[in-house]
């Protein structure tokens, strides 16, 4: 048997991990993964990249692959051949265009397995052959935010340092961020870093091991995030510990930022945030008493309804210390999917082309209009998050949107408000689904166009540092699939807009030499140098890419200035009530990943976590109601309910309950806040609802009924069940943490 | 000596990659291409999270195994300085399970092997070194902050070399200071 090795980037997370895969050509099939010594990785692998790739050869664990393109027909999805969806497909999205306007239409790219090319040519696809900026991904429930927010501060909406920087920081300030279950390889280096001596200062709700060697541990309430580190800035401004040379020749907004953090004490802040004055004093002489201070942030600071603010709020702590320009200094928004700095990168964005060039600047829309030959529309498009008002909020037919586009996302497991959702798909005339796996939001499209996977197809991914890596086909795809940029590329021909290349190098050259700060990424240099971290502006080899941005303190801004910006902290929408009194949170866990297509049908990530997943709640709380860790429980609240297991836990606060969102039985999107949007960025307020947990009496019948409708839901997904339905899981939860 | 692997906990994560490979380890080579519901899945460490600490619990390899002493099926013996269970003769009388001070053993169900009333097989299950897998210990292979390691005589005798050095340096410190 000869084995052939192939290098690719993991297709798990942001931290954009090198594997080496031994393939037997003959048998196309996967013999072993290793780790590969990756500039992030260096030669270690979490157990999603080592042990999460087989769903490539499809066992049938939760979704069957999509193998063939459907469309619905008399209720049922049928299989048809490439000609007629695509066919089909068209004439149904023209119809609506004609009908309606191109704004009627919305269009999702993928954070995931497709790639930044397949990403390059969706919005291509939305912008020139539909007409339309109504173009968005999940960036908006995740780091939308992050993006809007260091765009105004810095002008550059992206990690300002590298991954493999972090260890040599001196000082780490890590909020709302979970880096040992949402980035195990970004934890290592804080834990390096904590070897080499850095204070840690860790801002979370509950004790992650983050907080566990941390030197400080603010304890906070959720929802309190602004009045936190508008407090340090104060402390900052009052006793200080400032770098006024820094703020003087390199930043503008000081005088009227100055005058709004006036008001959040240390003292009046923990009257919001809880966590004692004289600890918000302690970390923000600790975050200031270094210029190698480090802010990590995740989404604990973006899924709120106030997000934006609190992300340049975590700019200016590092504008007004002058923490900015040097290795192993500045601000990390770490991004969560292995692609979704990508995604942004290729302007799959309703106010950005790729590159983060404007679709309001007149010289960006002159440039792309030539590049691709068509008028195109100058008009912001809808952001994903209010897809639902846009459909069931509108009255009139002429404003509303009637088709959804949506290419490798799961919006009827992901976003909040689950209901709402799935009204709104039901309400939309034509629904559209291109992915690899059965999901929910299936369930509700009226065609199904089935891509290549991660390891079928080649491309370029950005991982959460502006790293572009190659991503290589390791296997030959089974099926009647095709490369996503190729379904594309086909359907915008069949509109009448021509797209047609041969190979995503095509794809890439196009693209980069569109956008400034990638023009110089060749895939010759990929090859070469394995990863280049954009800005990288020149395709000589001397430009090897930008280990941290704003060198010298000179920002993206077109001045080369900062931009202080402050406001008042405003609660999150829903407070805890008498009818549900505990506050409700949604969080992460390491051995599964986004709506779990991906990890669900890996017989070892199965094997550690299956349905219906935890609800981490405190000692205290779980004594008051009678339940016991292991138990099944009802979550509810007026949105809607699930099932899960309790898990009582010393890591959790009183008052305060966590879980997963991947789950199906344990869907807790049934209960999150779809309204609450951020004002800026959209995103939703996933962090933070009230609940009540009931105990359920009869737990045989809920362990059966756990049975059936995981059965159930797994032959919607065209799983053919044979024999007991079984659940995974490693056993022994009264040793399970709360992680 | 027996060998046995430590834990460091400054270093763990509780990320259990080391679980995860254990169980893989231990449920043969067919693991990721045959039938995912014919095999056990069965990691023989086990993750403990308390408010401070995160760390996995594995089996000491004691050298005068408690559990040795209760089995009373001679399931339990000391090869090549590792503490075996033998799955196939334990009758799943828990007396192991029960004896071990550290909790390292706990009862696990075999999925393809069946009793003669058509149930499936219950029995104990412990670490045992990776004992025949090439490469092992899994876990301490590939856990990725190096939070584990094999801990075999000679390294015992190192560490206890370090510390009477330590301990006379302190004296010595304290002497003429």
């Amino acid at each position: 048997m000869a084995l052939k090795e192939i290098q690719t980037t993991c297709a798990y997370c942001g931290a954009g991990c090198q594997i080496i895969f031994q393939v037997d050509e003959a048998a196309n099939k996967i013999v072993k993964a290793t780790p590969a010594k990756g500039r992030t990785n260096e030669g270690t692998l979490c157990l999603k990249g080592r042990y999460g790739w087989d769903y490539l050869n499809d066992p049938g664990i939760l979704t069957k692959r999509l193998k063939n393109p459907m469309i619905r027909k008399n209720g049922e999805l049928v299989e048809v051949s490439w000609e007629e969806a695509i066919a089909f497909t068209a004439e149904n999205l023209n119809r609506i265009k004609a009908k309606y306007g191109p704004d009627s239409i919305m269009v999702t790219g993928c954070a995931r397995g497709p790639g930044n090319e397949a990403n390059y040519i969706v919005q291509k696809f939305a912008r020139a052959c539909i007409g339309t900026n109504n173009i968005d991904h999940c960036a908006r429930v995740c780091h939308g935010p992050s993006v809007a927010g260091l765009l105004y501060s810095l002008g550059e909406g992206a990690m300002s340092l590298g991954v493999h920087e972090i260890e040599d920081a001196e000082v780490i300030f890590n909020i709302g961020y979970n880096s040992a279950e949402s980035h195990p390889i970004v934890h290592r280096r804080l834990i390096k870093a904590k070897q080499k001596g850095a204070t840690i200062i860790c801002a979370d709700p509950r004790v992650i091991e983050t907080a566990k060697m941390a030197d400080l541990h603010l304890q906070l309430k959720g929802g309190g995030n602004l009045a936190l580190v508008n407090a340090m800035a104060n402390v900052m401004y009052t006793e200080g510990l400032m770098d006024e040379n820094f703020i003087a020749e390199h930043t503008e907004g000081f005088a009227e930022f100055a005058e709004v953090i006036q008001k959040y004490t240390p003292e009046f802040a923990e009257t919001i945030c809880k966590v004692p004055a004289e600890d918000i004093r302690k970390a923000a002489r600790i975050y200031a008493g270094s210029k190698h201070s480090v802010i990590l942030w995740g989404m604990g600071v973006t899924q709120f309804g106030q997000a934006v603010d609190v992300v340049k709020g975590c700019a200016n702590l590092a504008m007004m210390t002058g923490n900015f320009g040097r290795w192993a200094t500045g601000v990390g928004p770490v991004r969560g999917q292995n692609n979704v700095q990508g995604a942004c990168d290729m302007g799959v964005l309703p106010n950005n082309y790729p590159g983060y060039q404007p679709v309001t600047s007149p010289e960006a829309k002159a440039k792309f209009e030539k590049a691709w030959g068509v008028e195109l529309s100058d008009k912001v498009g809808i952001q994903l998050t209010r897809v639902p008002q846009h459909v069931l909020g509108i009255e009139d037919p002429e404003k509303k949107l009637h088709a959804y586009y949506i290419f490798g996302e799961d919006p009827g497991q992901s976003d909040p408000h689950l209901e709402e959702l799935r009204e709104t798909l039901d309400e939309l005339d034509f629904v559209v689904v291109q992915d690899i796996f059965m999901n929910k939001t299936i369930q509700h499209a009226d065609v199904v166009l089935p891509g290549t996977a991660w390891g079928e197809h080649d491309g370029v991914y950005t991982c959460c540092d502006r790293g572009f890596q190659r991503i290589r086909k390791v296997l030959e795809p089974t099926g009647n699939v095709k490369p996503d940029w190729q379904i594309l590329c086909e359907l915008s021909t069949a509109m009448g807009y021509p797209m047609s290349y041969n190979n995503t190098e095509e794809i890439w050259n196009e693209l980069i030499d569109l956008c400034p700060n990638f023009a110089g990424a060749t895939y010759e240099k990929l090859d070469k140098l394995g990863c280049i971290q954009w800005p990288c502006r020149d395709k000589s080899m001397e430009d090897k890419g930008t280990s941290f941005l704003h060198k010298d303190g000179v920002f993206a801004h077109p001045n080369g200035k900062g931009k202080f910006y402050a406001t008042e902290w405003r609660p999150p929408i829903e407070k805890e009530s008498e009818e549900y009194p505990l506050s409700f949170c949604t969080v992460r866990e390491v051995g599964h990943y986004s709506v779990r297509t991906m990890s669900g049908n890996c017989r070892a990530l199965r094997g550690m976590e299956d349905e219906p997943g935890w609800i981490q709640m405190s000692i205290e709380d779980c004594k008051a109601l009678g339940i016991k860790t292991g138990e099944l429980v009802k979550v509810i609240n007026e949105r809607g309910w699930c099932m899960t297991r309790a898990l009582a836990t010393e890591r959790v606060a009183k008052g305060a309950t966590y879980m997963t969102y991947q789950w199906w039985i344990g869907a807790c999107n049934e209960l999150t806040v779809g309204a609450n949007l951020d004002p800026i960025a959209g995103t939703p307020e996933f962090k933070y609802c009230s609940c009540r947990v009931e105990k359920i009496a009869d737990q045989a019948w809920a362990e059966k009924y756990l049975l059936t409708e995981y059965r159930e839901l797994r032959e919607k997904m065209g799983v053919k069940c044979i024999g007991e339905q079984k659940v995974g899981g490693v056993k022994a939860p009264a040793v399970k943490g709360g992680n | 000596m027996n060998r046995y692997v430590k834990a460091n906990p400054e270093l763990c994560m509780g990320c259990r990659t080391c679980l995860a490979g254990c169980a893989v380890a231990h449920a043969g080579e067919n693991f990721f291409y045959g039938d995912p519901d014919s095999f056990d899945f069965n990691p023989k460490l086990h993750m403990v999270k308390t408010l401070k600490l995160s760390t996995p619990i594995h089996c000491k390899h004691c050298e005068s195994p408690a559990c040795m002493a209760a089995c009373i099926n001679g399931c339990i013996t000391i090869q090549n300085g590792v503490v075996l269970l033998d799955q196939e003769e334990c009758i799943g009388c828990k007396a192991c399970m029960t004896a071990c001070p550290f909790g390292a053993i706990d009862m696990v169900t075999l999925t393809e092997v069946r009793l003669d009333s058509g149930e499936p097989k219950i029995v104990a299950n412990k670490c045992d070194l990776c004992h025949g897998i090439e490469g092992g210990p899994v876990c301490v292979d590939v856990c990725l902050t190096g939070a584990l390691t094999l801990v075999e005589e000679e390294d015992l005798n190192d560490m206890l070399e370090r510390r009477r050095v330590e301990a006379a340096r302190a004296l010595d410190a304290a002497i003429f200071e």
